[in-house]
């Protein structure tokens, strides 16, 4: 996951506040992204079906579509964009919401502009390594499970299900370091960018998830398999 | 907003049960009465004839039934008002996360800039800009708070203002142009028309305060290019100031809801969802605290809204009389 990203990533911001919307999209420019702005959820919506983006900023309280609805949108259309949630709500409830719908990443108001930054670039490099790791290999199967890392549509022997960006990324980190332990905090690091000490449970919940996916019996798991205080292995 | 439904349904459900449940013990209870009576009747007829068979007092049976009714009936005043209750918790729920809102919003941008400010080389210009911005962000947290406890104050009906004697016309024509500046409006945005050069008496935060709410709503419900329109007339005995705009109006049944505390419309249609619920509550409020009225007309959704305000006429003899101290203010 070092490799270095493309020249100017596009960035469709969507903040309804002018005043905070005007801040970002300065410092995003400083930053070297070119910048898009929608001020409202029509404007989001049309804009990113008539462009292409690197990754999306989004508000949550908005105009026309708020913003869960123009993420469940952008899912639609592209299971792996990369979406930052921005807002002023605090409630375990958006941000489970959020997550659930397909944000990769959430912040809440008032932020910290060095925070956010390095959390677009962490989205943006991982990103590029998920495209890159996809483009030599988009099919990959183990027991009676196969996943489509192009379109992250899966089939697990007995139905078709749809994987969102965060889940593939794991699953991939995972079958990436096959038959060798990756720990809680590799997988915080490297998947969410996230300082490791404030969430691990995080991982397990997203563990958990895989486990229902891929297992035959989630509690006894064949393939993702935990090692007892270190993190995951997976085997095949 | 679902948790609120099923919660309302539940406490219907129960209530409609408990009533039932009453019911159906006072119809047993008759019921059990009338039949025993007519077999007590019967058996006694024949067992001796002879004996003059009173009537058992219905008084208890009669009484019975009155407690009954009478719980009944203040079951359905405890149900009615914790319902009001919970609606009221819910606006309120509504508003604390409105109020949250509005007061990160200004808080993120003025911090953003002021990082911004630190960590980077912004040139000259742009760094005028940006206080610009941070300042219009503080005077919009100072606004939000002041509305705040402007309503503590009037929850608690205590009206204490400086009072002043200001000539409707020029005053309130002033006002509005700082609100407009304040909004960044063009001034050719608001147009003025007739004249009043009665004098009221004001407090002129409070009235600057009503104006700021009816420009910042007339901005927020708009959709197209906004045209504001202020009226002044006078008679004698009251002063009118009509101010309407262009904007989306207000749908009928929302009309008499429209003033009431946190109540917010919520459309679809409605390009800008911000807000606390608050502003026209506290216009109505100062409005009525200067024994005036304040009414709403909107021809219905998409043909603009009109608000008009009545203010008593302020007459110098009164001041006299009164031996009001306060000066006479001529803007």
């Amino acid at each position: 996951m070092n490799e270095t990203q493309t020249d100017n990533p596009k960035i469709l911001l969507v903040e309804d506040e002018e005043n905070l919307a005007r801040g970002l999209e300065y410092n995003l420019s400083e930053e070297g992204y070119k910048v898009s702005l929608a001020k409202d959820g029509r404007e989001a919506i049309k804009l990113f079906d008539e462009n292409e983006f690197d990754l999306i900023v989004l508000d949550i309280m908005l105009p026309y579509f708020n913003g869960f609805e123009i993420a469940k949108h952008i899912r639609n259309k592209h299971p792996q964009m990369p979406i930052l949630m921005l807002t002023a709500r605090t409630q375990i409830e958006d941000k489970v919401k959020g997550l659930e719908i397909g944000a990769d990443d959430y912040l809440t108001k008032p932020f910290h502009l060095k925070e956010l930054l390095l959390r677009i670039k962490g989205m943006l490099k991982r990103k590029h390594w998920y495209q890159k790791v996809v483009i030599e290999n988009p099919i990959y199967k183990f027991g009676n499970n196969e996943i489509n890392f192009e379109n992250l549509k899966c089939n697990n022997g007995k139905k078709e299900f749809q994987l969102t960006s965060y889940e593939a990324m794991i699953i991939k980190y995972l079958i990436e370091n096959k038959d060798k332990v990756v720990t809680r905090k590799e997988l915080l690091e490297n998947v969410w960018n996230m300082n490791p000490e404030v969430e691990t449970r995080t991982v397990d919940n997203f563990i958990v998830r895989l486990r229902k996916y891929f297992e035959d019996d989630p509690s006894n798991p064949k393939f993702i398999v935990s090692v007892r205080s270190a993190g995951y292995i997976f085997q095949s | 907003m679902i948790r609120r439904r099923h919660s309302f349904a539940y406490n219907l459900i129960i209530f409609v049960l408990a009533q039932l449940v009453w019911l159906a013990v006072l119809l047993l209870w008759i019921y059990w009465y009338v039949k025993n009576n007519i077999i007590f009747e019967q058996v006694g007829e024949n067992i001796s004839p002879q004996i003059v068979y009173d009537t058992p007092s219905v008084f208890p049976f009669v009484g019975g039934i009155v407690l009954l009714v009478g719980l009944s009936f203040s079951l359905v005043l405890i149900f009615r008002h914790l319902n009001i209750q919970m609606k009221l918790t819910a606006l309120y729920d509504n508003f604390i996360a409105n109020v949250t809102h509005e007061l990160k919003s200004p808080l993120s941008s003025i911090q953003l800039y002021l990082e911004t400010l630190n960590s980077r080389d912004v040139p000259e210009e742009k760094r005028k800009e940006f206080y610009g911005v941070m300042m219009r962000d503080a005077e919009r947290l100072k606004n939000l708070i002041n509305s705040i406890l402007e309503i503590a104050v009037m929850d608690k009906k205590k009206f204490n203002k400086e009072l002043e004697v200001y000539k409707v016309d020029e005053t309130i024509k002033k006002i509005v142009l700082e609100s407009a500046e304040q909004f960044q409006l063009n001034e050719n945005i608001i147009k003025f028309s007739g004249d009043a050069g009665c004098d009221v008496l004001l407090d002129r935060n409070s009235i600057k305060t009503v104006f700021d709410n009816l420009v910042d709503n007339s901005i927020k419900y708009s959709v197209l290019p906004l045209e504001i329109e202020i009226k002044f007339r006078c008679n004698s005995k009251k002063a009118e100031i009509e101010f309407s705009d262009n904007g989306i109006g207000i749908p009928h049944e929302e009309i008499k809801k429209i003033f009431q505390k946190f109540h917010r419309i919520y459309d679809k249609d409605i390009p800008n969802v911000k807000g606390t619920g608050l502003g026209l509550y506290v216009v109505k409020e100062i409005i009525k605290n200067h024994k005036g009225k304040i009414f709403a007309f909107s021809e219905g959704k998409g043909k603009g809204s009109r608000f008009k305000i009545e203010l008593p006429i302020y007459i110098e003899k009164k001041k006299f009389l009164k031996g009001n101290k306060k000066g006479f203010k001529n803007e």
